[in-house]
């Protein structure tokens, strides 16, 4: 079997439990519903465009313009209660398809980092992205006044990871080459810097200090369906950028002088994929706070399974951490008291890898 | 390009690196079907010399050209057609299979968003086979020798096609059973139709292997032309300040060099 048919048939696989976790998740919380419950609820949702029409709006009593409008045709028409339809789709449904995207983005930008950085430990917040981000939150809930532009909860989330990112980068680069290893270093340098500001700002949040601590600890309770639409864009067209580099990710991990030898200009790669990864975690982060671990273990676990070869690896991992994300989120809310979900992450997480890493020969990295 | 005009042509290439000369002037010439080697102590500028053929180290004055075209003017996705290089050593810390790792010579013939082609898989294997290592195609690269290791390089560098090749130290790191072994191969492929370069820190190797030696001192070079005559007591001694006494090995018949250690020469010079 090639390398495209074993990433079509992990793909495949994947997506099809993904399907499967989506539906049954949708399906669990306070009030009960089956999972045939649940697709015929997502049956009935689904409208196809089948054409354009032009209706006659009426100005001013007198004068008629032709509008264009788009028709949809539903077509299923499944008897469901109301409930368990205003329940799926203004409730659950915005909160399970957010939680598969984050999981989706932060398990891709994290496969990615760990074959940049030719390091084991390195995880899709390495370059600051989360630091910056969360500097960014705490700031707008602390102090709302320092965030100029407007810029919402989210909006200071994503501006913060980006510049926390774009800094690691500018203070690494030098005539115009980013050494990996200077890059993990100055990483590490401003994440260490802005958590010393965010903890600064904690211990000023007064009333605030739930809010603060929720948010730092990782959270999807607050999904709308504007969150929703915004990520389920942004992160398939990053990600279609990152799997197009998959080849010359494989050829990175000989090095960088091997790299070169066999045709990648390196410096450009490593600046495409440092800011599509940035990106991609950006907008995973703001929506949803950090939510450690999903970056960092996923890759690990799916890359023991599937191997190091990022053509297939990638998708694979982004789909797996899709359905990881999902089941732990909903983990999280189904307790008597929501918690944090980057809790239940590492807490299911952690304990799952390590029999991972016993079980099968562990591997170099 | 003539069918005489040489695959390599390196003229009066100058490099520095943080302010500090390398290479000063150095010409060289690789035709088709011809093993060069490029000798000299540590520090001589071989690495370097290398690294500014493949255009991974940019030159303050001079010119390579590859099969008639100016390597400064190419990308490095073109050059990687023209020019093939096998490292000293490589990290692969990634599982890859052999096979895998081997295809990754492949490359620079594949788009961005295109697949490998039958053309591609044929080069694959045939590289493989060429170099022996199709028996373990796939194991992990990680579980290999370092001998194996060598020849999966090899092959890597194969499957690139190019006309010419580049070669570091390729048996710095091998016993001499493998070293012989390497560079046999490294020889039927030249005779096959292919231009080389290749630093070798071994003289009775590079001896017995090469076609013509280059003895690179202090970043320029000290003599050029056949074994027999590079590989001289004076030339040595210049070039690596250590006597020597040059012989004809009895039988590859190739140059061989004795190396006098500091207490033979005292014997020497002590003996009425």
């Amino acid at each position: 079997m090639n390398v495209q048919q074993r990433a079509a048939t992990w793909s495949l696989w994947l997506a099809a439990v993904l399907a499967v976790v989506i539906t049954v998740s949708t399906g669990i919380g306070p009030v009960s519903i089956s999972p045939v419950a649940v697709l015929k609820v997502l049956l009935n949702a689904l409208a196809v465009p089948i054409g354009l029409e032009l209706t006659a709006h009426s100005i001013g009593g007198t004068l008629q313009i032709p509008a264009p409008s788009i028709r949809w045709h539903s077509p299923f028409g499944y008897a469901v209660g109301s409930t368990e339809e205003t329940i799926v789709m203004r409730v659950r449904l915005p909160r399970v398809l957010l939680a598969a995207a984050v999981g989706f983005a932060l398990a891709a930008a994290g496969t990615v980092m760990q074959g940049f950085f030719r390091n084991p430990m390195a995880d899709p917040s390495i370059i600051g992205v989360s630091s910056g981000a969360a500097t960014g939150a705490v700031a707008f809930l602390v102090i709302p006044v320092a965030i100029p532009f407007g810029l919402g909860l989210r909006g200071a989330a994503f501006v913060g990871a980006l510049m926390a990112a774009f800094g690691v980068y500018l203070i690494a680069t030098e005539g115009g080459r980013t050494p990996v290893a200077t890059l993990l270093l100055a990483g590490v340098a401003i994440q260490a810097f802005l958590g010393s500001v965010i903890s600064f700002l904690q211990l000023h949040s007064g009333e605030g200090i739930r809010q603060v601590v929720h948010w730092l600890m990782g959270h999807l309770g607050n999904a709308s369906w504007e969150d929703v639409t915004i990520t389920l864009i942004l992160v398939p067209l990053l990600f279609g950028v990152l799997l197009a580099y998959a080849r010359d990710l494989n050829v990175l991990l000989l090095g960088e002088e091997d790299a070169h030898s066999l045709g990648v200009e390196v410096e450009r790669t490593k600046r495409i994929l440092l800011a599509v990864s940035a990106v991609l975690t950006a907008a995973a982060v703001a929506v949803s706070g950090v939510i450690g671990f999903v970056g960092l273990i996923v890759p690990h676990m799916v890359r023991l399974v599937v191997g190091p070869d990022h053509r297939v690896l990638l998708p694979a991992a982004a789909l797996a951490g899709a359905s990881f994300l999902v089941l732990t989120d909903t983990v999280a809310r189904s307790g008597a008291t929501e918690i944090p979900v980057g809790i239940v992450t590492a807490a299911l997480g952690a304990p799952f890898f390590l029999y991972l890493l016993r079980s099968r020969e562990v591997h170099e990295l | 390009m003539s069918e005489t005009e040489p695959t390599l042509v390196v003229e009066d290439l100058s490099v520095d690196l943080g302010g500090t000369e390398i290479l000063s002037s150095v010409s060289i010439l690789a035709r088709k079907g011809e093993l060069v080697g490029l000798i000299g102590p540590n520090g001589a500028g071989k690495t370097t010399l290398l690294s500014a053929i493949r255009g991974s180290v940019t030159p303050t004055s001079g010119s390579v050209t590859v099969a008639g075209e100016r390597i400064s003017a190419l990308s490095a996705r073109e050059i990687s057609r023209r020019v093939g290089t096998v490292p000293q050593e490589t990290s692969l810390s990634f599982t890859f299979s052999v096979e895998a790792a081997v295809a990754m010579g492949r490359h620079p013939h594949i788009g961005r968003f295109g697949t490998a082609t039958a053309e591609d898989r044929t080069a694959v294997s045939r590289a493989m086979e060429q170099t022996a290592v199709t028996a373990f195609a796939d194991r992990p690269v990680t579980e290999l020798s370092g001998g194996e290791r060598q020849r999966v390089l090899l092959a890597r560098a194969l499957a690139q096609s190019t006309p010419l090749l580049l070669l570091d130290e390729p048996t710095a790191n091998l016993d001499i059973n493998h070293a012989i072994r390497t560079l046999d191969l490294v020889r039927s492929v030249v005779d096959d139709g292919t231009a080389a370069v290749a630093a070798i820190h071994d003289l009775n190797l590079a001896a017995r292997y090469c076609d013509r030696l280059v003895l690179l001192a202090g970043g320029e070079v000290l003599a050029a032309g056949s074994p027999d005559s590079v590989l001289t007591s004076e030339t040595l001694r210049e070039a690596f300040d250590a006597q020597t006494i040059v012989s004809q090995d009895s039988i590859t018949d190739a140059p061989r060099v004795t190396t006098l250690s500091d207490t033979e020469q005292t014997d020497d010079n002590d003996t009425r």
